[in-house]
């Protein structure tokens, strides 16, 4: 490598760097406005605030009445992936080694609404949901939750099972196990790799959703987008407050993110490369 | 009489094993969506038990007199047209640095992906935060006068609004496609024609990026089916305004259905949405699957 191809690098090197800061630039100005009283988010944001405020954080967290909100994110978000995995990979995986025309064509029924836009039948969805008795609460958004993301967990999960060799069953059958273990103590785990995907891409969908929870759910701020978007309204020009709800309803996700940075990015991109 | 016995038995595990997804599906997307062919062909204002069937009126409403539908669309298309291309090209250009052998390689991608794992709602408020009074800030400081541009207040500068921040948002996530296809690509291709004498560019244009097309299938597919559903950034930066010149099609079957309460003529809508979205996704990779080379 020449002089000339050292220095080449090491400027776009320098210019990625720069280009990264600028890029993050909107979430430090977020940050650091959080800890300005209103009084100094009013005159100024670009400079640090000139001594630390913690009240707007007590504030929103009481105010937004967050830990109840917490809660019912993560339990709505936890209960619908569970379930989308547990039944996605039963399904996937019956249907991957099941070879008859009845299991293609179920196969094709459970991935078709992969080609279905959302807004192309959630008007219907939510007539469809009232009559069942799904709206406005947790438990019914959860169950719909499940329908909406299997189609994407059988397709993915079927996909897999193709490459695990057939030798493992094929033994455990004659060792006389019974279908149900074989799956749950067998192939569930050689599943884990596209487990996880599911599981990622799913965590991330449901945790930021807005659009399915709001028709759903009528108006209530039961789940921590909501509750934000609410606020955004309520405090409009209180942006001290405003911001400290996105930093408080955003934190979660980016802690999961940055603990499982590898993972996420490379479930992500796999989910959509299969996908 | 045992192998019988056994058929039942394999069926009965069978749909133990798919009957739950199968019924999930049905009632979450599909019958939805086949009541939708239904309520397209009525007049409901989705409350009342009162649902006349009214035939073609919806669509011929639509095709002659809807001119928010027409002008939303054409927002759509513009706005699809300029993300897809702004976000595919930036992020397949960090995607060729960010592969180059950099000690700082994986914080600047995780850096990129940051705003991917945002929720779109948040992301559009941060940035009317930013278009507002970040901006306001920085021109007193600077006095620089685009930053006291009404970015979100006028219809040409709240367009490109909407643009930059759902490249911003995005192009992480695209960046991660191509990082994944360019390692698939093998080294001694690049370096064959390194030797040769092709230069950076060349060796670009004729040998990686050919080789990418599959990556660049996906990545298509992707971010045409997402520009074309734009919502939610919409929904909290600009609520579709100033007047209705960022109002997208999905927000404008939206507001039909749950603003203006005219559910049949919103299904109406979306049916004609999905028949575009379908046909253009159709062509997209029809044509670049035709272009992929192997190596």
């Amino acid at each position: 490598m020449t002089l000339a191809d050292k220095r080449n690098r090491l400027l776009i090197q320098v210019v990625l760097v720069l280009f990264a800061l600028a890029f993050l630039y909107p979430f430090f100005l977020v940050i650091i406005n959080t800890f300005k009283a209103y009084a100094e988010i009013v005159t100024d944001v670009v400079s640090f605030p000139k001594q630390l405020v913690f009240s707007n954080y007590t504030q929103v967290w009481n105010s937004m009445n967050y830990p109840k909100l917490f809660a019912n994110t993560f339990v709505l978000t936890l209960a619908s992936v569970v379930g989308i995995v547990l039944f996605g990979s039963m399904a996937g995986y019956k249907l991957s080694r099941t070879k008859t025309k009845t299991s293609a064509f179920l196969f094709f029924l459970a991935i078709a609404p992969m080609m279905l836009p959302f807004q192309s039948f959630m008007v219907t969805l939510t007539k469809l949901a009232k009559d069942l008795h799904l709206i406005n609460h947790l438990s019914g958004l959860t169950m719909i939750y499940w329908g909406l993301g299997c189609p994407m967990a059988v397709f993915l999960i079927h996909g897999f099972v193709k490459s695990i060799p057939m030798e493992l069953e094929e033994c455990a059958y004659l060792d006389g196990c019974s279908p149900y273990r074989l799956f749950f103590s067998i192939i569930l785990p050689v599943m884990m790799p596209v487990i996880s995907t599911v599981i990622i891409l799913n965590v991330m969908w449901i945790w930021n959703d807005f659009l399915l929870p709001l028709i759903m759910l009528n108006g209530q701020e039961a789940t921590l987008q909501l509750a934000a978007y609410k606020f955004f309204g309520q405090y409009k020009s209180e942006w001290n407050l405003a911001l400290t709800a996105v930093v408080l309803v955003t934190l979660p996700p980016i802690l999961f993110f940055l603990f499982m940075q590898r993972y996420i990015i490379e479930g992500m991109v796999s989910g959509a490369v299969k996908g | 009489m045992n192998v019988v016995k056994n058929k039942w038995k394999d069926r009965a595990v069978f749909l133990s094993f798919v009957a739950p997804v199968i019924i999930l599906i049905l009632i979450t997307a599909e019958i939805p969506f086949l009541m939708s062919l239904y309520y397209s062909f009525t007049k409901w204002n989705g409350i009342s038990k009162n649902i006349t069937f009214i035939g073609f009126e919806n669509f011929i409403e639509l095709f002659t007199q809807d001119k928010d539908a027409l002008k939303s669309f054409l927002f759509t298309i513009q706005f699809s047209i300029v993300n897809i291309i702004g976000t595919n090209v930036l992020a397949l250009i960090l995607a060729v640095f960010l592969t180059k052998k950099f000690k700082l390689n994986n914080m600047l991608r995780a850096a990129f992906f940051v705003p991917y794992i945002v929720s779109l709602v948040i992301i559009g408020f941060i940035w009317k935060f930013i278009f507002s009074s970040a901006f306001t800030s920085m021109f007193n400081a600077t006095h620089w006068d685009f930053f006291n541009w009404s970015w979100l207040g006028t219809p040409n500068l709240a367009f490109v609004s909407v643009i930059l921040v759902s490249i911003w948002q995005s192009v992480g996530f695209y960046m991660m496609i191509y990082i994944t296809g360019l390692q698939a690509i093998p080294n001694d291709l690049n370096e064959a024609a390194g030797i040769d004498g092709a230069n950076a560019f060349q060796r670009f244009f004729k040998i990686t990026l050919p080789l990418l097309i599959p990556s660049v299938t996906v990545a298509l597919f992707m971010s045409i089916s997402n520009s074309l559903k734009i919502f939610d950034i919409i929904f909290t930066l600009t609520f579709g305004g100033p007047g209705k010149s960022t109002t997208s099609t999905t927000m404008d079957i939206y507001n039909e259905a749950f603003v203006n309460n005219r559910f049949g003529y919103a299904t109406a809508k979306s049916l004609v949405f999905v028949i575009i979205i379908l046909i253009i996704t159709f062509i997209q990779v029809k044509f670049f699957k035709s272009k992929e080379v192997e190596a």
